[in-house]
């Protein structure tokens, strides 16, 4: 692995864009930066050298996701009824509920998935966002890594989506027993869509653009 | 050279000179860490028996019940259907709809692609559609959850443990074999491959006309 790396890394560390060559974000395949704009030979998907809008689009979605994960953590994310008497849970009340009937290893992956996860991605985001638009001079490998995490890890939170869509199937015995889905689940789907788009419109060689 | 024979990392923009890795090396950007290319054995032949394979047990997997319970007599049997519909019942139609796209029509969607491109590779056949097919699987990809979705089933599972008795059918069998599957099937398929093969054919279609 160690000779790849030499044998596939120019002489000069360039950029393609720098060169006057854009990637076609589809298909990897290399063309030529014309002043209108075209398609690619290979694929024919639109070129941008950067993905456009990337800023604005990730800053946008990222305060959307926000200002859902209010809602999300404060109304109930489901609705637990026996005999009639119903009891709401939010998100951190089913995991509370859940230490203590003993389920820890499974109240943790709740915790990891519904709260850590996502307030992480935020957070991460948000950094992101901040290094690219002040130029912060970082270790921008790091910096990467950590994009490609919150790009990955965002799709487990849609664990707690899962979980609900089948109790809510399986618990329904009218009177006796119900499961109901509450506001929350809305909220909390919104926050994991938003994010997972925001990961997505986010461009990473922004942080090697700002790199002097 | 042309400058477009040469590769730019996806997430750096490294300019590169394209890498050729032997079967299970991986190619990575020296400047990032980027995977730039993983080969893969018979990437085409085993992309294309894993999404037939897929194709068929996705229909066991969702018409079939996954789990059933049985909470003072009464029994239900649930699956990915009743899921939706039931948060369908309940109003929920944006959770609804997203359950739907994840652990239903985007994986069902990705094992057809799968295998309508890896199809007309294997038989060399050009298509005009193709190079759209590839770029759908590729933003698809990523929307597909099986592998979340069998997660939920498990807490799900514990949480009903103690209230009710659980009992669990073929169709959650069928479901793990297609999780299996599914996971198999994005391991196999080398993009960089795919997309070389896209452009070859394309390029045979342009000089016989
Ligand atoms: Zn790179």
């Amino acid at each position: 692995m160690e000779n790849y790396a030499r044998k596939l890394a120019m002489k000069v560390e360039k950029s393609a864009l720098t060169q006057g060559l854009i990637r076609c974000h589809d298909c990897g395949r290399l063309a030529k930066q014309t002043s209108h704009t075209n398609h690619c030979p290979l694929c024919d998907s639109r070129l941008h050298a950067r993905t456009s809008n990337s800023f604005q689009r990730t800053a946008a979605l990222l305060l959307s996701g926000v200002s859902l994960y209010i809602p999300a953590n404060i109304f109930p994310i489901m609705t637990v009824s026996q005999f009639g008497v119903g009891e709401p849970h939010t998100i951190v009340g089913g995991i509370i509920a859940l230490i203590h009937s003993d389920m820890i290893p499974i109240a943790m992956l709740v915790l990891i998935a519904s709260i850590l996860v996502p307030l992480l991605k935020l957070l991460g985001l948000g950094l992101l966002l901040l290094c690219v638009y002040y130029r912060w001079q970082v270790n921008a490998r790091l910096w990467t890594n950590m994009y490609r995490i919150i790009a990955f890890v965002g799709r487990w939170s849609m664990l707690d989506i899962f979980m609900i869509s089948i109790l809510v199937s399986l618990v329904d015995l009218g009177g006796v027993a119900q499961i109901i889905a509450g506001p929350a689940a809305t909220a909390f789907a919104a926050v994991v869509v938003l994010t997972m788009f925001a990961a997505k419109s986010f461009d990473p060689r922004l942080i090697w653009d700002s790199q002097q | 050279m042309s400058k477009t024979d040469l590769e730019a990392c996806a997430e750096c923009d490294l300019l590169l000179n394209p890498a050729r890795p032997a079967l299970g090396e991986k190619a990575r950007c020296p400047r990032c860490g980027y995977l730039l290319q993983r080969p893969r054995k018979q990437s085409i032949e085993r992309t294309l028996a894993l999404s037939i394979a897929g194709l068929i047990l996705i229909f066991p997997a969702n018409l079939l019940p996954l789990v059933g319970i049985k909470i003072l007599g009464n029994t239900r049997d649930g699956n990915i259907w009743s899921g939706v519909a039931a948060l369908f019942g309940e109003n929920m139609w944006g959770v609804a709809v997203l359950v739907f796209l994840a652990s239903i029509l985007f994986p069902l969607l990705n094992i057809i692609l799968s295998l309508l491109i890896s199809g007309h590779l294997y038989f060399k056949k050009p298509n005009p559609h193709l190079a759209r097919w590839m770029r759908w699987l590729q933003h698809l990809d990523e929307w597909a959850m099986l592998e979340v979705y069998t997660l939920g089933i498990i807490v799900a599972c514990v949480k009903l443990a103690s209230i009710a008795e659980l009992k669990f059918d073929f169709g959650l069998y069928a479901f793990i074999a297609l999780l299996i599957i599914t996971g198999m099937l994005s391991s196999s398929l080398d993009e960089y491959l795919f997309w070389r093969h896209i452009g070859e054919l394309r390029q045979k279609v342009g000089h016989e006309s």
